[in-house]
């Protein structure tokens, strides 16, 4: 503490605005409470709506919109020549950043929220001290949320550099569109951007160090994912690791498989995505002794109670699934809890969604997860080139993948790989959450002609009672 | 180190209780087991004793106020010392958190978990508000799913429950105590203390209703809008069970100490008449569309107690004489009023019997105490002129009443068993020879 510093009181003192801090943030200051969202960028929503899911997407729409484009021939329809302006698109994906997170401030400060622009820091279990552009200020609080959330791990040797060696925030606001591009990292990150630049023009390797792609995945669905990323042209090294960089032009990366055998990717550029670590260390949060675990992930119960009271944390800094939807709920839950009301984090599915072309998403259990659980299980697949809908929207690839008990009949998981599956699979959500069994979405009607009859059918298959595809003990036969 | 206790369940499936008064303030030192504030339930007053040694430093609510299970109450800084047992909740919480991954949400494909009880996100909200543990409630649903119901009936204790639960926090650490209300001699309503407030017409006083007067509430306005209510009334004559009961009043008085009055014959009653009618010593479960028949003859019967009625249950009345039973309607009464009853103390009863008879009055229209279909109503006993073998003579006279629901009942069945009653309490001689 230095002479001079201001000192100022607040309810509840949110540390991060990204999606879970300023969720919490407005929920707090709608039920009353004086709330100071504290971040330390210009720009609030953090690295979802700034570098993350909302820019991808909105690139990610248009480079669909191309590929429809491209292949719209078969319909009769043709464009004279369609040509990309990257300057252009970047700027309405900017515009569309600056919309969303101008829309949060405005929520924050009309709930009566207040947002304090700097980076806060511990200094005891009941004071944060805030670096301001003004001066360091220091915040009496009652209850603190820390949702710091999480920065993109570096690779030793690939160090980002903004220009040869990207990240997720570089890939997304790419000044041109590089010839050849390497992707290190085949996780959700590396197969959008791969499927996405593919679709830009670029020649894509994707190195990733297992052997296979989404490794969590049963093998029907890690297989599908694999075929479709080979097909649109991506090229996959799996098994790989990326050992060294040589920057030049071209620059070339030295990548080795499992028996020690190395080869050169000649490349413009690299995108480095191997994952993510939580923001937890600089924020003094070890000096007031709240529990860590080894990943530096902050320990926190189900009501958001990390181990010192009246600290809370949520969002990516404590772990799980790193998505803005599982921070939202845990923010909903943190609120009510600090509002005095009974909460808790109970739910029994996080659903995720990978937008790659087709969209992959799911809820629920995996096959291999249901049987180490315990279950007997019984499994329905729908391929979307059985639906009417698929075919007249011209996207005919994946399938819905429907798992359940076999005995009780109670629906354990979905997968969905097929066009809009991160819509579609919100139903499949709601009947987990729900206890849904089987039969009880089974005898739920289902608009014709759309892509969410592929749940159903998939479930009836499950039911041994498909209409649109052979069951499957009648084709074995 | 800070400390801070929460409302415990203390194991009765009571999931809320009145701040009473605090028997400690900010700032004192207390030790561990030292008593530190008294708390109303809907069935007792408590003291509960801190878990810890320690200064208190925020009393988290006033007394009046509504404490749910899981609310800190009370903060203490501890000075560093080792807390002792019990576990405090969020300690527990932790304990779970590490051995059972379930409850951390950190499962990295968003999984759903098998071992999490069946119930919707609505369900599990109630569960939370109402303070029931999903692990521990029986599920009626398809599948085994836990229903609202479920969770209902759990949190008032009626049903539902699948075992104890393993550790009830702190339940043999709860002392009943005396009510914090003196009891008026005259079983009038207690002196509450309300705010004044200033209406157009004049001023008024609102007054805070007691947790008894809630649950009361709560049952009484169930009762009246899920069962048909129909009183039937007739008149027994009494004047030989009256000449018994004068004879053989004080010699069982001195002999047992007790007070006896004519209730016990009332019950025994009660008995042969609902073994005759088996209809009369039954509920009804909505859920299943079934009568369920009691095999047991268990009587309830109103007691006043200086916050409200409660309703206390002599236990296999066919088992016990008539001394016995007066005994216990002695004894449950006394702490019924003192409001020390234990939750099964007030609970499985086949059939009521309230006593208005005190009050005078020609009858009442008594309600039904969900879940059983009857209510028998005793009402003065008077001297009157009634016409006998052609005579005008003067006999002790008492109006019978019995409230059925006329769902289940049918209005001759309700007819024949207070006549059955009343064949017995005018022939006190049967009642003897019929007694086992």
């Amino acid at each position: 503490m230095v002479v001079g510093t201001a000192t100022r009181g607040c309810q509840v003192a949110v540390i991060g605005a990204g999606p879970g801090g300023y969720l919490a943030a407005i929920r707090l200051a709608q039920i009353g409470k004086d709330v100071l969202l504290i971040e330390e960028n210009d720009s609030l929503g953090g690295i979802c709506l700034n570098e993350g899911c909302i820019p991808s997407k909105a690139l990610i729409h248009a480079t669909d919109f191309l590929e429809e484009a491209r292949s719209a021939g078969q319909m009769g329809l043709s464009f004279e020549k369609v040509t990309l302006d990257i300057g252009k698109l970047v700027k309405w994906k900017d515009r569309i950043v600056r919309q969303l997170t101008g829309g949060v401030r405005f929520l924050v400060t009309k709930n009566g929220g207040e947002v304090l622009k700097g980076r806060a820091r511990f200094v005891s279990e009941r004071r944060l001290e805030v670096v301001t552009d003004s001066g360091p200020v220091l915040v009496e609080f009652e209850q603190a949320v820390i949702a710091t959330g999480s920065r993109q791990m570096e690779l030793p040797g690939f160090d980002f550099d903004g220009n040869v060696v990207m990240g997720a925030r570089e890939a997304l606001s790419p000044a041109n569109v590089p010839e050849r591009l390497v992707i290190i990292g085949g996780g959700y990150i590396g197969l959008e951007m791969g499927s996405m630049y593919r679709r830009l023009g670029s020649i894509v390797d994707l190195v990733e160090v297992s052997d296979t792609l989404l490794p969590f995945h049963d093998s029907e669905v890690r297989t599908a994912i694999a075929q479709r990323m080979r097909k649109i042209g991506v090229t996959l090294h799996l098994g790989h690791s990326a050992i060294r960089l040589e920057k030049g032009s071209p620059s070339r990366v030295i990548i080795r498989d499992n028996s020690g055998g190395e080869s050169t990717l000649e490349t413009d550029r690299i995108l480095v995505s191997i994952g993510r670590k939580p923001l937890s260390s600089g924020i003094g949060v070890e000096s007031i002794g709240v529990e860590m675990d080894s990943g530096g992930f902050i320990v926190v119960n189900d009501r958001m109670e990390t181990n010192i009271p009246g600290i809370y944390a949520l969002g990516d800094v404590v772990g799980g699934p790193l998505l803005a939807h599982k921070a939202y709920r845990e923010a909903k839950v943190a609120a009510d809890v600090i509002g005095g009301n009974p909460a808790a984090f109970d739910n029994v599915v996080i659903p995720a969604v990978v937008y790659t072309d087709p969209e992959l998403a799911w809820a629920g259990l995996t096959e291999t997860e249901a049987v180490e659980a315990g279950h007997k299980i019984v499994t329905g697949v729908f391929p979307f080139r059985a639906s009417g809908r698929a075919m007249t929207l011209s996207a005919v690839e994946g399938f819905v993948k429907t798992i359940a008990d076999a005995d009780s009949k109670l629906i354990l998981g979905v997968v969905i790989m097929g066009r809009d599956a991160g819509e579609l699979i919100s139903e499949a959500a709601l009947a987990i959450e729900m206890g849904a069994f089987l039969d009880d979405l089974a005898g739920t009607i289902h608009p014709h002609p759309t892509m969410s009859e592929g749940l159903l059918e998939s479930v009836e298959a499950a039911l041994g009672e498909a209409v649109h595809v052979l069951n499957r003990d009648q084709s074995s036969a | 180190m800070a400390f801070e206790f929460r409302l415990p369940d203390v194991g009765e499936g009571i999931h809320e209780a009145v701040l009473v008064k605090w028997m400690v303030a900010e700032g004192d030192v207390v030790h561990e087991d030292q008593p530190f504030v008294a708390v109303e339930t809907d069935k007792a007053i408590v003291e509960l004793p801190s878990p810890v040694a320690g200064t208190v430093s925020i009393l988290h609510f006033k007394p009046g106020e509504l404490v749910h299970v899981g609310d800190v109450m009370i903060s203490f800084a501890t000075k560093g010392e080792k807390i002792t047992s019990p576990a405090p909740p969020k300690n527990k919480v932790k304990q779970v958190e590490k051995s059972d991954e379930t409850t951390k949400p950190s499962i990295n494909t968003g999984r759903a978990s098998s071992v999490k009880p069946l119930a919707t996100p609505h369900t599990r909200a109630l569960a939370r508000r109402l303070g029931v543990d999903l692990t521990l409630v029986l599920p009626s649903g398809k599948g085994g799913r836990i229903t609202d119901s479920d969770v209902e009936a759990f949190a008032k204790n009626e049903s539902g429950r699948r075992e104890e639960p393993a550790q009830p926090v702190a339940a043999s650490r709860v002392k009943v105590v005396e009510p914090a209300f003196p009891i008026a001699d005259t079983g009038s309503e207690p002196v509450m203390a309300g705010t004044i407030q200033d209406t157009v017409f004049g001023s008024v006083e609102r007054v805070k209703i007691s947790r008894l007067r809630q649950v009361i509430a709560r049952n009484m306005t169930a009762s009246k809008h899920t069962l048909a209510h129909v009183t039937h009334v007739d008149e027994a004559d009494v004047t030989d069970m009256a000449k018994l009961y004068r004879k053989v009043k004080d010699q069982v008085e001195t002999s047992h100490g007790i007070r006896f009055t004519i209730m016990p014959f009332f019950v025994k009653a009660a008995v042969a008449g609902m073994k005759k009618f088996p209809i009369c010593n039954a509920s009804f479960d909505d859920e299943t569309q079934e009568l369920v028949l009691k095999k047991y003859y268990n009587i309830g019967f109103a007691a006043d107690t200086p916050d409200g009625l409660v309703v206390p249950v002599i236990h296999n009345a066919d088992r016990k004489d008539m001394i016995r039973i007066a005994g216990e309607i002695a004894d449950l009464a006394l702490r019924a009023r003192d409001r020390k009853l234990k939750v099964e103390e007030m609970q499985g009863a086949g059939l009521t019997i309230t006593n208005v008879g005190p009050m005078g009055g020609l009858f009442a229209t008594p309600v039904i105490p969900l879940p059983q279909l009857v209510i028998l109503g005793m009402h003065a006993m008077k001297d009157r002129p009634v016409v006998k073998d052609g005579q005008i003579v003067i006999r002790k006279m008492m109006n019978l009443s019995v409230t059925f629901d006329h769902r289940m009942i049918d209005g001759m069945v309700a007819a024949h068993f207070l006549r059955e009653v009343i064949d017995l309490v005018e022939n006190p001689e049967m009642l003897m020879l019929r007694l086992v």
